[in-house]
């Protein structure tokens, strides 16, 4: 096969999940990608952006992790491109609170023992499809419209809020994900929660508090019709996914709602080979409603 | 702590602790004047014993021990709802940070300690490793919190849907990422840092 040159390249932070719990995230990204010819260049040696725990408790740890990360990926070319939506805010928030605070910036220069480099924009993916690449030649890729899909799409926290830090979409109202996903086909969905929180990191300390809240976001999604929720962040994805039957199982109701992430509906739609999309590593299987929508 | 009746004086009143969270936050907490929206916003308001405008309130009144002792910061998400909606511009995530800081920094009483060791275990996986590694994590956090079964179930069905690696390497940069922890000790230790 020869060759394609790229239309797009990034530099590319994919953070700790996509290497682990979300790894079809990671598949059906480089996948989409691919056909898509954007390139994505990992950033070498990346570390842990101390997502919640770190920012929770100590900030100028949080910054630092940031920091050290700012200035790996200043050795590869491109826009940085993040994949996470926490590792997308704690970055973006870094280049926020550095860029205005000179005590701030000095201390975290000392604790990284370099030089500050905020200067590489930060793009979230779902950015980069909508704005750098185009709803227009998203469309043009897309080979096997997803008609008849009913999605319901689930912002979280992180991707809006607060907004002048991620600087993506509307605070309260936000159209990116749906504008993305109807370039591809798909019919969206009207409905409550898209804007709740799943419960996010207490999947791990306290899940007690992911099964009620992310139940009514299940919920609110089946009431208003939808076949499935797609997410673009590997923590909301494994509070609703992974933890799903045991929400069933704690409320006494059945779901049986696939979640899954943007990418993996968007390299479906552009023809990317089933074994690309990572389908196999979701828990509430999707199999059955691709079939019956006759996209597989 | 909750019920107890408080009488509001220049000795229960501890005003200096304020300035030290508005320091912190870089966020007044002054300017909060309760129209609750914060509260109403709030994921996790059924979580906590006070909820986030009560927090406020109760810090503008110099209240600080109630806050600290209780489990209601640590209840927080960050999911920054209160502070994108506050009319005020108070930026109460931001507080709630600089709240569990100053709980986390003088390992003080708190009602919640599973959240904090969740959060001591996360970052001690970033010091050992680089990276988060979940099945670590998870492991760890049952082993030190004493829910040896808490999950059970869910391990072996992420191991076969390739979402747990058994294995894990250090980054290769594991050394600077030493330095970046105690480089921050150390200028805490000479007072170059909060």
């Amino acid at each position: 096969m020869t060759p394609t040159k790229n239309l797009l390249s990034y530099s590319y932070y994919p953070g700790c999940s996509l290497h682990a719990s979300a790894q079809e995230y990671e598949v059906s990204t480089r996948g989409l990608f691919r056909a898509l010819r954007i390139g994505l260049q990992e950033v070498p040696d990346w570390l842990c952006c101390g997502a919640t725990p770190a920012h929770n408790v100590d900030e100028l740890l949080s910054l630092s992790l940031c920091a050290k990360n700012f200035s790996l990926a200043s050795q590869v070319e491109g826009d940085l491109a993040v994949a996470c939506a926490a590792c997308f805010s704690r970055l973006k928030t870094t280049q926020h609170k550095l860029s205005g605070n000179d005590v701030k910036r000095k201390q975290v220069e000392k604790a990284i023992d370099g030089p500050v480099t905020l200067e590489k924009p930060v793009k979230h993916l779902l950015e980069i499809l909508a704005k750098d690449y185009g709803l227009e030649r998203l469309g043009e890729h897309v080979t096997k419209p997803l008609s008849g899909l009913k999605v319901a799409c689930y912002y979280g926290c992180l991707l809006t809020r607060p907004p002048e830090v991620p600087e993506l979409d509307d605070c309260e109202s936000p159209t990116i994900m749906e504008r993305v996903i109807h370039a591809a086909g798909a019919e969206t969905v009207a409905w409550s929660h898209r804007m709740e929180c799943c419960g996010a990191n207490f999947t791990l300390s306290r899940p007690g508090v992911v099964l009620k809240l992310s139940n009514d976001i299940l919920s609110s999604a089946r009431d208003a019709g939808a076949d499935c929720v797609m997410v673009a962040c590997p923590l909301c994805h494994g509070n609703l996914d992974i933890r799903q039957k045991e929400i069933e199982e704690a409320n006494g109701t059945r779901y049986n709602m696939p979640v899954f992430y943007m990418t993996q509906l968007l390299a479906l739609a552009c023809g990317v080979q089933t074994s690309r999309l990572g389908l196999e590593s979701n828990i509430v299987s999707p199999m059955g409603l691709l079939k019956e929508k006759q996209l597989l | 702590m909750k019920h107890s009746k408080m009488q509001l004086s220049a000795e229960t009143m501890n005003l200096g602790f304020v300035k030290k969270v508005e320091a912190l936050s870089g966020s007044s907490v002054r300017r909060c004047f309760q129209c609750g929206k914060c509260s109403a916003g709030c994921p996790m308001r059924s979580f906590m014993e006070h909820p986030p405008n009560r927090i406020v309130r109760l810090l503008q009144l110099g209240q600080y021990e109630r806050v600290l002792a209780g489990r209601s910061i640590w209840y927080c998400a960050s999911c920054e709802t209160c502070s994108t909606r506050c009319p005020n511009k108070v930026d109460l995530a931001a507080i709630m940070d600089a709240l569990r800081k100053c709980s986390w920094d003088a390992q003080g009483p708190s009602k919640e300690s599973y959240v904090q060791l969740a959060n001591r275990v996360f970052m001690d996986n970033i010091r050992t490793y680089g990276r988060q590694y979940e099945m670590r994590l998870a492991a760890v956090f049952n082993m030190k919190s004493g829910q040896f079964l808490k999950d059970l179930m869910l391990g072996p069905k992420l191991i076969t849907k390739g979402k747990l690696k058994m294995f894990h390497a250090k980054n290769k940069n594991i050394a600077e990422i030493e330095k970046i922890f105690s480089r921050i000790e150390e200028m805490r230790k000479q007072g170059e840092a909060q």
